[in-house]
């Protein structure tokens, strides 16, 4: 496994519009591997995100079995002399495998939280449909929920409330969701993009359907956590957690906690 | 040597420097008159008393949340006379959260901290009208450090967030770099000058001497996720060289 990380050029053109769709930044990802890795949804995949980085950088991050090339991406949206500071390639896979369980990690994973609910007017045993998490009680829920299955505990928040704000608070009975863990989300967007970007006139007319935007909720989670199955814990950073990972979701990177 | 901590945070905050007649400026920062006189005020100093011991302490200024320049056109009449008094542009700082600290000899101030804990006259953030919206002593005793203010400023965390209660998360990331404005040694050339050092508060007569200024930044201490400063560069593909092993393990 190889993590990669590549700063983009926002000032060019190019950069921009692959900034602004997730379909072209997805199409450069792909193009970064000679080889595509097999989608039969077993081995590991390509998963990438946009960071923000302090001082104003946007960093490109992949997480890939194979080594990428992202020459053709330095060309048209980074630095082509930059070096190393312009795109580097990590052994991923040795940080992997030290990995052991009941280690404390701070992560940052984009995601698209979401459930499958059955509207109240749509006929009872009618298929459910995919829902969006909007509020950020509903989004910290969605992740608290699968944590579990994904092979780690997000931290909880142990600064006890003082006397003063538990009178404060005691009308409810028990604190909202976002206070109890050492979680925050950031970053809730919801993205919308035609389905083809460079799609024809005369194709747009012929295949016009009403609804064939792509539409899904992003949100960033930055947190502590720890490790409690190993093994299920590597196949969530390796293969990702949640729905629209081709676009820029589900990616989950490991910090030092400081 | 011992550094007092101070948490400035309120709705509006106004601190002059250069203030003078109709044009009620604000600085970006607290100034030194600003926070020593809210302490000669907690220790319930008379507006006309010696003010020496306290304008010798060392002081600087974290700016933990900037915040954004408001500006109030200020019309008022005389309530006995009913004539309008000068109409005045009165400038503030709209949601803005500072750390000041003041470094000085350790009774001098442990007394300054109790005064803060009971203060004599209540204190406020540079105007009379911009009370504080947290207790300006930190949490835990973390008001009170043994560190030189510099450290001490450094190693305090960042109080910029937006969690009005103590057990909250902030919601937001801290940002990379904060600014710090810090009382500049004899020896050295200040970055800044400004005159805001208080010779005397009397209201006839206030005097203020010149204060050099150095500017210093510090990184917030809530960490930035850099997913990558703990990896090793994967050594560059030879083309000799056979697949490396990793890219064939099983996850």
């Amino acid at each position: 496994m190889y993590l990669t990380r590549f700063r983009i050029n926002t000032s060019r053109s190019s950069a921009r519009a692959l900034l602004a769709s997730p379909q072209r930044l997805h199409g450069a990802v792909d193009m970064a591997f000679p080889k595509p890795p097999p989608r039969d949804g077993n081995g590991p995949r390509v998963l990438w995100r946009l960071d923000q980085a302090p001082t104003n950088r946007i960093n490109l991050l992949i997480s890939s079995p194979d080594r990428p090339d992202l020459t053709h991406l330095a060309e048209q949206a980074g630095w082509p002399t930059l070096g190393t500071e312009g795109w580097t390639t990590f052994a991923y896979g040795e940080f992997l495998n030290k990995l052991a369980a009941g280690g404390e990690w701070a992560f940052r994973l984009t995601a698209n939280p979401l459930h499958y609910i059955r509207r109240e007017q749509d006929p009872p045993g009618s298929p459910t449909k995919r829902a969006p998490h909007m509020t950020v009680g509903h989004q910290i829920g969605w992740l608290i929920k699968h944590q579990e299955r994904a092979g780690f505990e997000v931290l909880p928040n142990e600064q006890a409330p003082t006397d003063n704000d538990t009178k404060a608070d005691a009308g409810a009975e028990e604190p909202p969701m976002q206070w109890r863990y050492q979680l925050v989300v950031h970053e809730r967007t919801p993205v919308r993009f035609p389905q083809r970007a460079e799609r024809s006139k005369s194709r747009r007319e012929t295949s016009s359907s009403p609804g064939a935007d792509v539409r899904f909720t992003r949100a960033t989670f930055d947190g502590q956590l720890r490790i409690t199955d190993l093994a299920a814990f590597r196949r969530t950073l390796t293969h990702g957690m949640g729905k629209s990972k081709a676009y820029g979701c589900g990616l989950m990177t490991l910090a030092p906690v400081r | 040597m011992t550094t007092l901590l101070l948490r400035l945070a309120g709705p509006l905050q106004s601190w002059g420097a250069s203030a003078r007649f109709v044009q009620r400026t604000t600085e970006n920062a607290p100034t030194k008159s600003g926070v020593l006189g809210l302490l000669a005020g907690a220790e319930g100093r008379p507006r006309d008393a010696d003010l020496s011991d306290l304008a010798a302490l060392r002081f600087g200024v974290r700016i933990d949340r900037p915040g954004s320049r408001i500006r109030d056109f200020h019309t008022a009449e005389n309530r006995d006379t009913g004539r309008a008094l000068p109409l005045s542009d009165r400038y503030y700082l709209a949601d803005a959260v500072f750390l000041a600290g003041v470094e000085g000899e350790d009774t001098f101030i442990r007394r300054l901290y109790t005064a803060v804990d009971a203060p004599r006259f209540l204190p406020y953030l540079g105007r009379r009208s911009c009370p504080p919206s947290h207790p300006l002593l930190l949490q835990d005793n973390a008001s009170l450090s043994s560190l030189p203010l510099e450290d001490a400023l450094r190693n305090t965390p960042w109080q910029g967030g937006r969690g009005p209660l103590s057990h909250r998360p902030p919601r937001e990331q801290p940002p990379a770099e904060l600014n710090m404005l810090l009382d500049c040694p004899p020896q050295d050339t200040p970055d800044i000058q400004l005159r805001d050092t208080p010779l005397s508060y009397n209201p006839s007569h206030r005097r203020y001497a010149m204060r050099g200024i150095q500017a210093r930044h510090a990184t917030a201490s809530a960490p930035v996720h850099d997913p990558t400063a703990h990896l090793r560069p994967a050594p560059t593909a030879r083309h000799d060289s056979p697949a490396p092993p990793l890219a064939t393990d099983d996850f």
